[in-house]
């Protein structure tokens, strides 16, 4: 879990990292629009799954190319890396299996698996992960959670950020150029 | 003096504002955009050309002295009154808060931060007065807007031609030294430094008492900066006792020798830092006729 700044300020870009969770849990509608359900016709319902998949999908890649295009990036140091691979088996044992396993033959099933789902996403929201993302993991991406270098200096940032990026280890003290799809996750610039 | 960075070569320029918050500076990150970021590095070009202009080259910062508005001087990054200046450009992963200008109060200076193609790092730090000084003129600004001039709402700030100081791997360059003296924070910390600078000085001097001086400068800050640049230019070493009272004498510094040290009377101490920082003399053009002279600003000349 990637930390929010130790100030108190309200992480930035918040309707951002909203669509990002949803981004990161869009293989659940596929599966559900695959499943179909016997309340909803359809033709709505993998309408909706497939809004659902494509709309956040399309908006991380907005957001990537907004952060390219604006030159949005910033040099991170490493003080020390996590490779957070497991995250993504947890977020496929503990959320797309359970949801992808639920009931929805009943418009009672079905709000409780929404509700549920809103929950799921506002804690993934409000804990900042949503740099948890099966695409990035297709792509060959991994996720690494970097701590600040403990150099003594006061004006060091305390916040740990998410690294997106292709390599499959990070060293201490090695400098990356990223681009900021949040304040907390990171895109590795192409080198 | 070269900058150990290429301006020429830049892969990334973030933008920052120190924030002034009490309990001591802070400084933070705020995104900005590729507009934004490329008239930070006109800024840092203008500020570089600036100090190429002043042909005498850079000399080194010496808080006694007393500068003009705009100058070129640089202090090594390593130099105890460059501490800030270091403790910023060698910040890791400054913190990110893009709402910080909707309360602008508290900021004081604003910065660049760039590395180059060889991960070579540059800071550009300028004071914050003209960059706040727009918002007073808030519903005073207007823009063509179609046809008609309308009130700009927004809250807009003003980015300088040029920086006050560029920092790099090795000096602080100094353009402007109010502005270094201003973001340094440093009149307090040459107040704070008194003790181990009157230390330094008297390891070199045992036979001055130096108590009623660290007394004086530790509530003086003219005084303070003398005595840190006293320090600092480290030639206290080998002073003939003998000579230094004959200056004193020549000079009108009163002095009294008590159990073997020279002790400065009262009103006396500023004199008596003056004629270490070499800064009294007396000339005798007209035969019988001794002037002296007090220095401001002062330069070696020869050996």
């Amino acid at each position: 879990m990637v930390q929010s700044r130790g100030s108190g300020r309200p992480e930035g870009l918040r309707a951002a990292r909203l669509l990002m969770v949803l981004s990161s849990i869009s293989p659940l509608f596929i599966l559900w629009a695959i499943r179909g359900n016997k309340v909803i016709p359809d033709r709505y319902f993998i309408g909706f799954c497939a809004l659902m998949v494509v709309l956040p999908n399309v908006f991380l890649w907005l957001r990537i190319r907004i952060a390219k295009r604006q030159e949005d990036k910033r040099e991170l140091v490493v003080g020390k890396a996590d490779d957070h691979r497991d995250h993504i088996l947890v977020y496929l044992f503990a959320m797309l299996l359970p949801f992808y396993s639920e009931d929805l033959g009943s418009w009672r099933y079905l709000g409780s698996s929404l509700a549920a789902l809103t929950f799921i996403v506002f804690l993934f929201w409000h804990l900042n992960l949503h740099y948890m993302n099966l695409v990035f993991a297709a792509r060959g991406y991994r996720v690494f959670t970097i701590y600040p270098p403990a150099d003594g200096n006061r004006l060091t940032g305390k916040a740990s950020h998410a690294l997106i990026t292709r390599r499959v280890s990070l060293a201490s003290g090695e400098r990356i150029i990223a681009y900021r799809l949040s304040d907390t996750v990171y895109l590795e610039a192409d080198q | 003096m070269k900058l150990n960075f290429d301006t020429d070569k830049v892969s990334v320029t973030e933008f920052g504002v120190g924030l002034d918050e009490g309990d001591g500076q802070t400084f933070v990150s705020i995104p900005v955009d590729a507009d934004v970021q490329a008239a930070l590095r006109e800024m840092v070009a203008s500020t570089w050309h600036a100090m190429q202009r002043h042909d005498d080259g850079p000399t080194k910062y010496e808080p006694s002295e007393k500068h003009g508005g705009t100058e070129y001087l640089y202090l090594p990054l390593k130099d105890d009154l460059a501490t800030v200046m270091q403790n910023l450009h060698n910040a890791a992963n400054l913190p990110v808060n893009a709402g910080v200008l909707a309360d602008p109060t508290a900021v004081f200076s604003y910065l660049a931060r760039m590395t180059d193609d060889k991960g070579r790092r540059l800071t550009a730090l300028r004071r914050a007065t003209q960059f706040k000084g727009i918002l007073k003129s808030k519903g005073r600004l207007v823009r063509m807007l179609d046809d008609s001039l309308r009130i700009v709402e927004d809250s807009v700030f003003k980015l300088d031609t040029d920086f006050d100081l560029l920092v790099d791997s090795a000096n602080v360059h100094i353009l402007r030294p109010s502005g270094f003296e201003f973001a340094g924070n440093l009149q307090d910390a040459i107040l704070a430094a008194v003790p181990q600078n009157i230390g330094a000085v008297q390891r070199d001097l045992p036979f001055v008492d130096f108590s009623g001086i660290e007394e004086y400068a530790s509530k003086h800050p003219r005084a303070a900066r003398y005595l840190a640049s006293i320090r600092s230019q480290k030639e206290t070493k080998n002073i003939d006792k003998t000579a230094l009272r004959a200056l004193c004498k020549t000079n009108g510094v009163e002095v009294q020798v008590k159990n073997g040290k020279v002790t400065v009377a009262d009103g006396h101490e500023m004199d008596f830092l003056e004629v270490l920082d070499r800064r009294r003399y007396q000339l005798e053009l007209v035969k019988g006729s001794p002037e002296r002279f007090r220095a401001g600003s002062r330069q070696r000349i020869g050996g």
